[in-house]
């Protein structure tokens, strides 16, 4: 019974009892009758009035408990505000979100003709949004000193298709091997490991379609499926390979295709494994075939506050490819190039590791192998060691060191990379 | 040969389909420890409750793992703790994890913080101001009482997603908040001494705790939130603590200790270690444990500073 109820009932007795006392009342009735039954009423309204005087102390002592800890009970009693499911950042419905990175660097180096120098190596505007239900789309648009203007990515992907399946299409980059498809400024490097620039020209840049499937399983398992005009910037984009322009019609065996299937594994707690493997073809003309396996492993202790982590990552591919009338060696006698054709089998990658301290430092180092795709086999290896510190979320320096050698000859390069990221920016769960 | 390589892991992934167990609990992730537990202490058997982020880690750090996908994927419901405080993994996790029953607004979306009233609402959301949450502090969790708020959000997105079960959930709600309500008054009672008390913190994450309990705070050791101290900024601050009589570094537990003794030493004051999080200290796997490990945490550095 409330307090208030408590009150009126009193009052109400209250009233009774003076009605009954009241001169004339129940004339009619005995003086013993009106006696009795005044006592009842009596007994009836102190009882009331008992209760009413626990009620009043039970508030007291609220009252004062309320007194004592007045943020604690004001937050806890307060209306709850109206509403629906869930709070969440208001999104203009017009205006997609909107980023730009800034990356600049200055290298300079000990051997050859390459200098000191400063370089844009990446302005990139990079533009996302829902456009439906059932689509989302982004663009990325990136200029640098070498490049000028350039829209690196331009692409749909769907958001609610069964059967845990994604369909991508537009330009964008294709899902082959671990960094290939890395913008570069989301690296751990300030360039991207030589082999990989060797066999794929850069970052996976293509023109096509992709679709990936999620297996319904608690392990974590993708296979993505692919088939694009080409795969990489520069070498793979030659239209003259099949007589053709880019985005002309060309027949089926004529196109690039990725089949790559990944997997992850938690060791413990703190210990992760991701294994990849990537297969590009493209059936004819230079019936290509560039195989990759790619392997991530992590130690994310995540309860450290100095040490926070480390990653080791390696990744190689092996490139099978008939070229024809291309330099194949160097006559012993006259020292001039050679001419040839014929099927080579090259292969390269990379490994690396990086440890993560104190919320923002982190340094590491990285070993790089290539040989060239054709002719003689070259071996460029490359060793490299970086440092990184991020000030802020939103801005990180980072100087590296490479020991670059290519037949002999050995380089040494200095790289201050000074990279900033205007309105939120992220490459979500590919840039893990 | 193509087609013949490719079908070998296609084959692998239907077998592993079909041989998927099936469990008739629902199927919840929590992104935080302490929405894992309470989601634990409201559904019991009738929920399967997995963790994305432990206690101990920041939880503006959460490293985005790809068996996070697999559990989003197959989840009935995703308990967050909300206002933003799972910016930094949750949205790259969702958009590929392919479940659009537990996308923000959709039913399987449960967001602990919908009946807070948020403090530290930016005016600006200028980066200038450091990592700023728009929607306002998200750390209420460190304050039970919100903690009971957090709980009515969660009983109830429960019941949405799985109406059958309202009777268990709101039985659940119903004991928990008494659980709660009977631990809120022993520790009000123990937190007496705190009144009045005058520290700083090492993250601005301590505001709901700090009004809970009566403390004032006096600045961080971060110069922003999110941004790390300057040399000036820390002699600002030293001097902040010495006008102010400031006698406690609150440094949590996924933050660096050195800097925050040396503030300590260099103002008298003593260091507490508390944890924003459930599990980040020593024996708190449940919410309870973990904001009485807090307070007592407090208590000791105060009442050891007031013995001095």
């Amino acid at each position: 019974m409330g307090p208030e109820r408590s009150v009126s009932r009193a009052a109400a007795a209250l009233f009774a009892l003076a009605v009954l006392s009241s001169p004339g009342f129940g004339q009619a009735e005995t003086p013993e009758s009106q006696v009795s039954q005044l006592k009842a009423e009596l007994a009836a309204t102190k009882s009331e009035l008992s209760r009413t005087q626990s009620a009043l102390e039970a508030l007291e002592r609220k009252v004062d408990a309320l007194v004592a800890a007045p943020a604690t009970a004001a937050a806890a009693q307060e209306p709850a505000p109206r509403l629906d499911t869930a709070r969440i950042a208001p999104v203009n419905a017009d205006n997609p979100g909107i980023s730009f990175v800034i990356d600049g660097q200055a290298s300079t180096n000990t051997q050859g003709n390459d200098g000191a120098g400063f370089l844009l190596a990446t302005g990139e505007l990079f533009i996302s949004a829902p456009i439906d239900p059932f689509l989302r789309g982004y663009a990325s648009i990136n200029g640098t000193t070498n490049e000028k203007f350039n829209i690196e990515e331009a692409a749909l992907v769907t958001t609610a298709l069964p059967y845990n399946l994604t369909v991508k299409g537009g330009r964008f980059m294709a899902d082959f091997g671990r960094f290939p498809h890395w913008h570069d400024e989301a690296l751990p490097f300030v360039d991207r490991p030589p082999s990989i620039e060797n066999f794929i020209g850069g970052e996976s840049i293509s023109e096509g379609v992709e679709t990936s499937w999620l297996a319904p399983t608690d392990q974590f398992i993708q296979i993505t499926l692919g088939a694009y005009n080409s795969v990489g910037a520069a070498r793979l984009d030659d239209p003259g390979a099949f007589g053709t322009m880019p985005g002309s019609q060309r027949s089926f065996s004529q196109f690039s295709y990725i089949v790559r299937p990944q997997t992850y594994f938690d060791l413990t707690d703190t210990l992760n494994l991701e294994l990849g493997a990537s297969w590009l073809t493209i059936p004819t003309n230079s019936d290509r075939e560039l195989y990759g396996v790619d392997v991530t492993f992590r130690h994310q202790p995540g309860t450290s506050s100095f040490y926070q982590g480390t990653v080791v990552g390696v990744e190689w591919l092996w490139n099978t490819e008939q070229f024809n009338n291309v330099v194949v060696g160097t006559d012993p006698v006259t020292g001039g190039d050679v001419i040839g054709s014929g099927r080579f089998r090259r292969d390269g990658g990379y490994a690396y590791f990086e440890s993560f301290f104190n919320r923002r430092f982190s340094f590491g180092g990285r070993y790089d192998y290539a040989q060239q795709i054709f002719g003689p086999a070259d071996r460029q290896r490359t060793e490299s060691a970086f440092v990184t510190w991020q000030p802020s979320e939103f801005q990180r320096l980072r100087f590296q060191i490479d020991n670059i050698g290519i037949t002999g000859q050995d380089n040494q390069r200095f790289t201050l990379q000074w990279t900033a990221f205007i309105g939120s920016h992220s490459h979500g769960f590919a840039a893990r | 040969m193509a087609l013949r390589l490719a079908s070998y892991p296609l084959t692998l992934m239907v077998s592993l389909c079909l041989a998927a167990p099936a469990t008739a609990a629902l199927r919840v992730v929590a992104s935080l420890p302490d929405v894992a537990d309470m989601a634990r202490q409201i559904g019991g058997a009738r929920i399967e409750v997995t963790t994305i982020a432990e206690g101990g880690q920041d939880p503006h750090k959460v490293p985005v793992k790809p068996s996070f996908v697999t559990k989003l994927n197959r989840a009935d419901a995703l308990v967050v703790q909300g206002l933003g405080l799972e910016h930094a993994y949750l949205p790259a996790l969702l958009e590929v994890a392919r479940n659009s029953n537990i996308l923000p607004g959709a039913p399987g979306y449960i967001d602990a913080s919908l009946y807070i009233h948020p403090l530290e609402i930016p005016d600006s959301q200028s980066r200038t101001q450091g990592e700023l949450h728009p929607l306002g502090n998200p750390h209420f969790n460190l304050d039970p009482t919100q903690g009971k708020l957090m709980a009515r959000a969660i009983a109830e997105g429960l019941e949405r997603v799985d109406p059958d079960g309202a009777e268990v959930y709101r039985a659940g709600l119903a004991s928990y908040q008494k659980l709660l309500d009977q631990k809120i008054a022993e520790w009000d009672k123990l937190a007496a001494p705190l009144r009045g008390l005058k520290a700083v913190s090492y993250h601005p994450d301590l505001i709901y705790l700090a009004r809970h309990y009566g403390i004032e705070l006096v600045g961080t050791i971060e110069t922003k939130p999110g941004v790390p101290a300057t040399p000036g900024h820390l002699e600002e601050l030293i001097e902040q603590m010495k006008r102010q009589k400031a006698t406690v570094v609150i440094r949590e537990v996924a933050y660096e200790l050195p800097l925050a003794q040396e503030v300590a030493q260099r103002t008298g004051a003593r260091v507490a270690t508390v944890s924003s999080l459930t599990g980040g200290l020593p024996g708190t796997t449940t919410y309870v444990e973990f904001v009485e490990a807090n307070l007592r945490a407090l208590l000791a550095a105060a009442t050891a500073k007031e013995a001095s």
